[in-house]
């Protein structure tokens, strides 16, 4: 097991917290993160998530802020590691940058892409079911 | 030259004037009641029409408004598509579609340009469709531990009846956040 720039290991535990920053407020409800918030990205694959629970919260910010970039950082998806792998997707580490991960695995299908986005979106509800809302 | 007269303030006249006479009078003749209660019957419909179109405009509404803040690539951070504008049309129809008791939907933008309209009742119930430039409907939904995902096409008047279905099927316990039409 190799230990990452961050000083985390490259492996990634089931109890590990992961998160999700929202840069547009249509992502989450007033209490709930909405399933879209979490799928993939069409050019790679993967949905991009860093290592961090909810606490220490300025620790989480500022991460959140670095990926916002100049979007606006409204808030927050958090979840463990294993509501990941209980929808039957991976969590991997990829830094840089420092905690960045990325949720990969899944389906994929180019002969039928609407199927494919119909399977993506209910692992997507799974996960977002298991995500708590930290707002900014 | 005589003025424009336009249509809207042709409905508007119409539409005192039928409240008047629905109001009352005091006429007593029985084609007097008949016509009242005919206008009665005409204004609750006009105004039933009015609530129902109020809320779908205000949704379309949301829609157009994410047609902007996501209209550029990138919008995510993350490398996400701009929304589709075909996108926003087809859910717009979807909206306008939808009949008379379905709940209306809230909206999230997808990476790859899609919309998401979610009917959400609580963590675990939930129904979410994706919307995207042609007219096939991806959707998934969450009833506690039983989940599934299907594919239906929409023919630009008539939501799918699996679709409505699933949307009951989440809202048979409270509301989703907008509201009932």
């Amino acid at each position: 097991m190799a230990t990452l720039p961050s000083g985390l290991s490259d492996s990634i535990s089931d109890d590990e917290g992961l998160a999700r920053f929202l840069t547009q407020s249509s992502q989450f409800t007033t209490t709930l993160v909405k399933p879209a918030a979490f799928l993939p990205n069409p050019k790679d694959h993967q949905t991009s998530v860093s290592r961090h629970g909810p606490e220490p919260k300025a620790d989480l910010w500022m991460l959140g802020l670095s990926a916002a970039g100049t979007r606006t950082l409204y808030a927050a998806a958090i979840f463990k590691a294993q509501t990941v792998r209980a929808a039957q997707l991976e969590v991997e580490a990829d830094e840089p940058p420092p905690r960045h991960a990325v949720i990969t695995g899944w389906p994929w299908d180019t002969a039928d892409p609407d199927l494919q986005r119909a399977k993506q979106k209910e692992l997507a509800l799974k996960i977002a079911s298991q995500a708590h809302l930290l707002r900014r | 030259m005589p003025e424009p007269i336009s249509t809207l303030g042709l409905c508007f006249a119409g539409y005192v004037s039928l409240s008047a006479y629905a109001k009352g009078g005091s006429a007593i003749s029985v084609e007097a009641n008949a016509a009242r209660n005919a206008a009665n019957a005409v204004m609750d419909s006009m105004e039933r029409s009015q609530a129902i179109f109020g809320k779908k405009t205000a949704a379309i509404s949301q829609l157009r408004a994410l047609a902007i803040e996501c209209g550029q690539e990138n919008w995510d951070g993350d490398g996400a598509a701009a929304i589709d504008p075909k996108a926003i049309l087809n859910a717009e129809a979807i909206v306008r579609a939808l009949p008379i008791g379905v709940l209306l939907p809230e909206f999230a933008p997808e990476p790859d340009g899609s919309v998401s309209l979610d009917w959400i009742h609580s963590r675990t119930c939930q129904f979410s469709m994706s919307v995207g430039s042609n007219h096939r409907l991806a959707y998934a939904w969450l009833d506690g531990t039983d989940s599934g995902h299907g594919v239906a096409s929409f023919d630009g008047s008539t939501v799918p009846p699996r679709v409505i279905e699933g949307i009951f099927a989440i809202a048979k316990n409270g509301h989703a956040p907008i509201g009932t039409i």
